[in-house]
């Protein structure tokens, strides 16, 4: 998009020859992907006689998605297309942060901690975050999660931290 | 005719014991509480939802997760007519008139009009599965894997033919989802594919898992970028009246009956119906409007045609699903994880080995139909409380719902890590324009696919033209080639136009 604010670092800046900066790269990247998907199942089999071998398949498509994947970004090339608008880091980063942060405390800290502590970093994803109410929510929201989830659901999750329930 | 009458009362019968109609009417509330927030749309909601029904009963957790479905849908309409944001792709249209109409002060009429024109809509729907469903079971006996195969190069196509924009980016989606679904073991030899040794990847990804990314983490951190306070010109008057006039009903019957009648028909086509279906029912009703200027500016037509026809083709993309095993979008691969959790592998078999599980459901979507018109109607005024917390409070107790819900489908956190990456991917894609739902149609389809071709060729001995010379395969993969030229056509006409214009200049 052409109205980034003028602040914003543009970080794509595209060589002239590249028309369509947005298939460009994201065609590159498909073929990538293909190479990769290609290397990851070189160990496999592949046809025997007529019958397909495990790797034939996976093979398969990968090809496809590099025959794409080219053909996108020889679109992108070719004609005149979309810029690439500039990421934001604040919230994949934190959002990021708090998936991760979630899946490494569940099981040694349990739901209670892992839960408050993830909103909390979740809310730093946005610079609107008022402290005071995230809070209060973060601590309602927890209370509510660990009724819902282990008792009311009878789902198996921990609650409390190991090390304090043994 | 007696037939289906009998399994129709078979149905209502399982359906309406006092725990299956409670478990439709939770569903639906907390399918609807959930499809309000927006931001969620049905797909997120029915992943993130998926692990309450875990200790249910089979024919319990259907009808809960049908009844997640519906109340999904529904909430998803009154996000877009209340705050004119879309909760979902299937939406879209409604916000055109639907918020037009709440900002006249006439929200109340559109929410209702939204359900009244849902509920004509599902009963019809279901009275066609209920038709529909035996003689298909019956077409479905004469399928073998050529005919499979070719069946779902046409879902495919037709995928790629209802997805926005670029023809070739969708189908560079579809073969994207295809490889991610050749992840884990294979079907045959059991040989590890490209799953690095990774123990939690030796089963393939998890599906609900890649939809919880895609669509669930990367949508909250798309709305991030935006800053959390979004541009949510929430309806303030309060909402009164919440009855149509008599003039809205007559204005809107006929559209209600036009829309569902479309949504039926391209809701049965595999490859995601739903979302054409209320695109085709809004141009419809503007093409044979007498003045088609009212529309955008609050016709209640435009509200009736398009909400009636997406929930009609939600429930006869249930028509795929349970007589032929094939998902025809994202939604009812879920419910087919669902099903594989409870031990039922969908298809033809399931309709006469467990008739009370599939008519029961089949009835159960009706009664949840009845449900939300009765209980949305008085709850909007709560829905519209709900709408009117601020997203930088909601988005992180999403992820939270989000990561929790993701982690007790295994109780793996490495699933839930999976997902936040599939949510940086989902986020990558968005921003170059690559549409998510053809890649987790192709992740569906994957296995299915490979299965069949595998076996096709197997039993033709590599002769690969066994798919042109079976009749109905024929068939099949004819009409896709035909969608598929029809799809391209128009669009390499665009683009020459826009070369042509360029030289000119």
């Amino acid at each position: 998009m052409s109205d980034t604010p003028s602040h914003v670092p543009v970080k794509f800046k595209m060589p002239k020859w590249v028309r369509g900066p947005q298939d460009f790269v994201g065609g590159v990247a498909l073929m990538a992907l293909a190479v990769f998907a290609l290397w990851a199942s070189s160990d496999l089999q592949g046809m025997h006689g007529f019958s397909f071998g495990a790797g034939t398949a996976p093979r398969m498509f990968a090809v496809l998605l590099l025959g794409l994947g080219a053909t996108i970004t020889l679109m992108g090339l070719l004609t005149d297309g979309e810029h690439i608008t500039v990421y934001a880091w604040r919230g994949p980063l934190f959002v990021s942060l708090a998936i991760v942060s979630f899946a490494f405390t569940i099981r040694p800290l349990g739901l209670v901690i892992s839960a408050f502590a993830s909103f909390m970093i979740s809310a730093l994803g946005t610079p609107e975050t008022k402290w005071k109410e995230t809070i209060i929510v973060g601590i309602c929201l927890t209370i509510g999660c660990s009724l819902l989830f282990p008792y009311a659901l009878g789902l198996p999750l921990q609650l409390f931290p190991r090390f304090l329930v043994q | 005719m007696t037939e289906l009458f009998s399994n129709l009362a078979l149905g209502f019968g399982v359906a309406f014991t006092p725990v299956n109609l409670g478990l439709c009417l939770i569903g639906a509330l907390v399918g609807t509480l959930v499809g309000v927030l927006p931001g969620i749309g049905t797909i997120a909601t029915v992943a993130m939802l998926l692990p309450i029904t875990f200790g249910l009963p089979p024919v319990g957790a259907l009808i809960m997760l049908a009844g997640i479905y519906y109340g999904a849908q529904y909430g998803g309409s009154t996000t877009s007519i209340l705050v004119n944001i879309p909760g979902e792709a299937t939406s879209v249209v409604t916000t055109l008139d639907g918020f037009q109409m709440a900002k006249q002060g006439r929200a109340g009429p559109a929410l209702a009009i939204a359900a009244i024109g849902s509920f004509f809509a599902g009963c019809v729907a279901t009275v066609l599965i209920a038709v529909l469903g035996a003689p298909l079971t019956k077409l479905a006996l004469a399928f073998g894997p050529a005919e499979y195969f070719s069946l779902m190069v046409l879902g495919l196509i037709f995928a790629v033919v209802l997805a926005k924009g670029s023809v070739l980016k969708a189908i560079a989606m579809i073969v994207f989802g295809l490889l991610l679904s050749m992840v884990g073991s294979d079907i045959e030899t059991g040989a590890s594919r490209m799953a690095f040794n990774i123990p939690e990847l030796a089963d393939g990804l998890g599906f609900a898992t890649v939809a919880m990314g895609v669509f669930g983490f990367a949508e909250i951190i798309r709305n991030l970028d935006h800053g959390a306070e979004m541009d949510r010109n929430l309806v303030q008057q309060k909402i009164t009246g919440l009855m149509p006039t008599r003039k809205d009903l007559k204005d809107s019957f006929p559209a209600i009956l036009r829309g569902t009648a479309l949504g039926s028909i391209l809701g049965i086509l595999p490859g995601g119906g739903a979302v054409i279906a209320s695109f085709a029912a809004y141009t419809l009703e503007k093409k044979i409007a007498k003045d088609p200027s009212r529309f955008g500016r609050g016709a209640i037509e435009g509200v009736a045609a398009p909400e009636s026809a997406n929930n009609a083709a939600a429930q006869t993309s249930f028509i795929p699903l349970l007589t032929l095993g094939i998902p025809p979008n994202a939604v009812m691969a879920l419910m087919v994880g669902a099903m594989t959790i409870h031990g039922i592998v969908p298809g033809p078999q399931v309709m006469q080995k467990q008739p009370e599980l599939v008519w029961g459901m089949i009835a159960s979507m009706w009664i949840g139909n009845l449900m939300l018109i009765i209980i949305n109607l008085p709850l909007v005024g709560i829905w519209v409380r709900l709408l009117r917390v601020p997203y930088r409070l909601m988005f992180p107790s999403i992820v939270i719902f989000c990561a929790i819900g993701i982690y007790s489908i295994n109780n793996a956190p490495v699933d839930v890590i999976l997902a936040g990456a599939f949510g940086l991917v989902g986020y990558w894609l968005t921003k170059h324009d690559f549409e998510p739902a053809p890649l987790l149609l192709g992740m569906v389809l994957g296995p299915l696919m490979e299965e069949n071709l595998r076996r096709a060729l197997l039993i033709s001995r590599g002769d690969w033209s066994v798919f042109l010379t079976r009749p109905l395969s024929a068939i099949l993969m004819a009409m896709a080639a035909f969608l598929l030229v029809l799809a391209v056509l128009p669009s390499l006409r665009k683009k020459r136009d826009e070369v042509f214009v360029e030289s000119e200049s």
